[in-house]
């Protein structure tokens, strides 16, 4: 009975759906981008260009290839050694860049250039192979490292910490203050109040126009009103109570207020025109 | 009695250190206390923000700085004023000494056997280098906080992760 009741006054929550939303915002959802590409471990360069022909790391130390004929030079280069030399001479180049002193291999700056190193070989693989779960792992777990080291980096050597932002191409964003699954209710939210915020803003932006468009006449009236009565007092021989310098005062406001009404209107203009084109 | 220890605690100093904020004309101070939790009797962190007023933007994110209540509240939000930039952030002076320090060693140390190993051209060097923020808002994305991006924009925002 009572619920019998209750459901005729109270509509339930199928027929509230129904009803249109009232203000009108379109929410889609970001693409999930992986956690390995650069767009999101923030590394602006790809890899170095390394042409095939080049030795490996070990061999082109080597006296004897210097004069080797070229079959020879062919069977020592990176094309034909494979990737994993490739791979070392790309490390090699990064850490180049950065290096104090030749034997330099574990300072802060050189361990971050050769991580970095390891994920541009690493992001080329999972470019060519996506479902290499090991190397997606593995490029994750390098991208966290360096990440980390970075942040350290930063807080005991900040100048050092963006010359080698600079030095590498890195982008570094700190860490979120929390790091959760995204959902619709939130966004919309977040949503609904940017709209409200612009609403807010476009009002009190509309009613600042509306006073100070007031502002001009009010200004002349008052100079005129003001010039009025200091002639009276002047002439019936009055106590004057209002001196050059206010009327001064008046006459600057009134020159400020006419320079920004002017670059105002140029503004509008300039939209029109735009418009119009 | 309460009006004089109102005052009084008006002119206490505060130490914090600058957090990202996305207010644009003040500077977000998190300042770190101590409460009794007093059925346990023991001590837990509890963080304190404050909005201070810093029209010459003397601190950047992470600085550690003194604070002190302003006589008249600026607005709603912005109650203290920045005193002094005690420690920049990453940036630190030994005390003792009055050198620069890098970690736990001199930066003329790490200098001195860069050099007896002999030094390379690409080291970095401390004396060529600009004032921290030449890469703020470029590579370094660390003034602002950063949030889960929630939408798709027409302008791509850095700080969305």
């Amino acid at each position: 009975m009572l619920r019998r009741a209750t459901s005729l006054f109270i509509p339930n929550r199928g027929v509230n759906q129904l009803v249109k939303p009232l203000v009108n915002i379109k929410w889609t959802r970001p693409q999930a981008i992986p956690a390995y590409n650069p767009e999101k471990s923030g590394d602006l360069e790809g890899l170095p260009n390394i042409p095939d022909n080049s030795l490996g790391k070990e061999y082109s130390l080597c006296e004897e290839i210097k004069d080797a004929p070229e079959s020879v030079k062919k069977i020592f280069s990176v094309g034909h050694l494979g990737k994993k030399e490739y791979n070392a001479l790309v490390k090699q180049e990064l850490m180049d860049r950065v290096k104090r002193h030749e034997y330099d291999e574990r300072t802060a700056e050189t361990r971050i250039a050769k991580l970095t190193g390891q994920i541009r070989c690493l992001q080329d693989t999972m470019e060519k192979f996506p479902r290499n779960a090991k190397a997606k792992k593995a490029v994750q777990e390098i991208i966290d490292k360096r990440k980390k080291l970075l942040k350290y980096l930063r807080q005991y050597d900040y100048k050092k910490f963006e010359w080698l932002l600079e030095r590498l191409n890195i982008e570094y964003k700190a860490h979120p203050e929390s790091y959760h699954k995204l959902t619709r209710k939130e966004s919309l939210r977040k949503l609904t109040e940017m709209h409200c915020d612009s609403i807010r803003q476009s009002k009190l932006s509309d009613y600042r126009n509306l006073l100070e468009s007031q502002q001009g006449p009010f200004l002349r009236q008052k100079l005129d009103a003001l010039k009025f009565i200091r002639n009276e007092q002047m002439d019936l021989q009055l106590p004057i109570t209002v001196t050059e310098q206010d009327i001064n005062k008046v006459e600057e406001q009134l020159k400020e207020w006419k320079i920004k009404d002017e670059l105002k209107e140029q503004v509008k203009k300039k939209k029109k025109n735009i418009l119009l084109d | 009695m309460s009006r004089h220890l109102a005052d009084a605690a008006k002119k206490f100093l505060l130490l914090g250190q600058c957090v990202p904020t996305v207010k644009q004309n003040a500077t977000k101070i998190r300042v770190k206390r101590l409460e009794l939790d007093e059925n346990l009797l023991m001590y837990f962190r509890k963080d304190d923000f404050y909005y201070c007023h810093d029209p010459e933007k003397k601190c950047n994110t992470g600085d550690i700085v003194l604070i002190q209540a302003l006589p008249r509240k600026l607005t709603k939000l912005i109650t203290h004023e920045v005193k002094e930039v005690v420690y920049p952030f990453g940036d630190i002076t030994d005390p003792v000494t009055g050198k620069k320090v890098a970690k736990e060693r001199y930066r003329e140390d790490i200098d001195r056997e860069a050099e007896i190993y002999g030094k390379l051209k690409s080291g970095f060097d401390y004396n060529k280098a600009p004032p921290r923020g030449w890469q703020d808002g470029k590579k370094d994305f660390t003034s602002k906080p950063t949030y889960t991006k929630f939408h798709v924009f027409d302008e791509n925002d850095p700080y969305a992760v």
